[in-house]
């Protein structure tokens, strides 16, 4: 059995586990992008409020595998709350509480770090807050967080095949289970990787060339 | 008039001003020289109401505010009526030299700031430079750059840190002579120099500035006849590190 003939009989299965994976990736990337940015930025206004238990939290989860916190998600805690959510759910929810505390990390850093001369220079010459904030802080922010915001949403992207192990049926679980029927290792897993690399190789450009287009090198001979 | 009465800044326990007056009218020039860290960008600062003063008055024209002060302070009547070049120049670096002078007047609504923001990048002829971002220029002309974008917000109170750090004789001569005109207009200029040679040339009046009190002050007279030791003292390691 071929590339073509594995295509064409498991195709259906395949685009299925396929539209799992995406589904699964654009909830972890809006929830992660939306609720982390704006976490990120309460982090940065009310730190010791917001911005510190923030950063102790994603401490931690960066200091876990994902995939025991994604195994500690879907066992222990279920089983101490005595419920049962749905793995997709499970798996969502998870990869979205990385992704939002990874953002968050990111965006209170750059706000944090913004440096506040460049507000003070704005201010004496007269702007108003909405100018500062719309024309110098974001335009500067954005440059700075959003090659590093593509790169977060690429892993988690590639963190979507953990799902599998708690029986999503995303693209890689269901690749396993085709491989179990015809064991074509090469040819499916090749299949697999040539996937993730269509997709995590463009935005992995796309990364490079807003770097390139808009976060300039600022720094002054 | 911007006036500094017994000014006093402290950073938690420390404080770096220790009651400063200061009277600076309009259609003149007053230099602020000292040693570093003598408190001259602390007060400067403090005078801007960017790091309003822990203690003392400040009177801008008819607006007084008392510190430490109680309620919002009216900065949107102060700035950029008093506007500030600032030593490390703080230019915006995602903005050309010329958008970073049109950028705050088209904030402000003012008809044709390109216009306004060219004429002053020709008198200083620096057109080939405008459109250039501040990290593909030299320091000394991001430092024009800095002082385009202020004198295009025509300040009547201009308060400039160091501007001359990094330029070449050429430029100094010709700031020095762009300061002038802008007193003849009225604008009170507010200097912080370590060139004496410029202190004397530009300033109406000299303040000393010494470890966070002001020790003497008076016309550029003063630089050739001090009247404290520590003036006396400054003056002298400035020529011997010559």
């Amino acid at each position: 059995m071929n590339f073509l003939q594995i295509t064409q009989q498991y195709g259906d299965a395949m685009l299925g586990g396929l539209f799992v994976t995406l589904k699964l990736s654009f909830i972890v990337w809006a929830s992660g992008i939306v609720i982390g940015s704006a976490l990120g930025a309460l982090g940065a206004s009310f730190r010791e409020i917001v911005g510190g238990p923030s950063k102790v939290v994603s401490v931690i989860l960066a200091g876990m595998p994902a995939l025991v916190f994604l195994f500690w998600m879907h066992y222990p805690l279920q089983g101490y709350l005595q419920i049962v959510i749905n793995p997709f759910i499970t798996g969502a929810l998870t990869l979205s509480i990385i992704n939002i505390f990874m953002v968050a990390d990111l965006v209170r850093g750059a706000i944090t770090d913004f440096p506040r001369q460049y507000i003070d220079a704005a201010k004496v010459s007269g702007m108003s807050h909405s100018d500062i904030f719309v024309r110098i802080q974001v335009p500067l922010l954005m440059r700075q967080i959003i090659p590093g915001l593509l790169l977060i949403q690429i892993t988690v992207f590639q963190m979507t095949i953990f799902a599998s192990m708690i029986s999503v049926d995303e693209i890689f679980r269901v690749a396993q289970r085709v491989n179990s029927i015809i064991y074509k290792p090469v040819e499916i897993y090749t299949l697999l990787a040539l996937f993730f690399i269509a997709v995590c190789v463009p935005l992995n450009l796309f990364a490079h060339w807003l770097r390139v287009r808009f976060t300039r090198d600022y720094s002054e001979r | 008039m911007l006036k500094g009465e017994n000014i006093r800044k402290s950073y938690g326990d420390v404080e770096i001003l220790h009651g400063i007056d200061i009277n600076i009218q309009p259609g003149t020039i007053t230099t602020i020289i000292g040693p570093s860290g003598s408190g001259k960008s602390t007060l400067l600062r403090s005078l801007a109401l960017l790091d309003p003063p822990t203690s003392g008055t400040v009177t801008i024209d008819d607006l007084t505010m008392t510190f430490p002060h109680d309620t919002p302070i009216p900065t949107e009547l102060v700035w950029p009526r008093l506007t500030v070049v600032f030593q490390q120049l703080f230019l915006w670096p995602h903005l050309t030299l010329r958008q970073n002078a049109v950028l705050p007047l088209r904030s402000r609504d003012i008809d044709s700031p390109e216009d306004r923001v060219d004429q002053i990048i020709k008198d200083f002829g620096i057109n080939g430079l405008a459109d250039r971002f501040p990290n593909e220029v030299s320091l000394g002309q991001r430092q024009l750059g800095a002082i385009v974008r202020a004198l295009a917000l025509e300040p009547r109170y201009l308060l400039l840190d160091e501007i001359t750090s990094a330029l070449d004789v050429e430029y100094v001569a010709m700031i020095l002579e762009r300061l002038k005109t802008l007193r003849e207009q009225g604008v009170a200029l507010l200097l912080i120099s370590h060139l004496i040679e410029f202190a004397r040339h530009s300033g109406d009046q000299i303040v000393f500035l010494d470890g966070g009190t002001l020790v003497e002050q008076g016309t550029p007279a003063i630089l050739d006849n001090p009247q404290s030791g520590r003036l006396e003292r400054f003056l002298g390691l400035v020529l011997e590190a010559r």
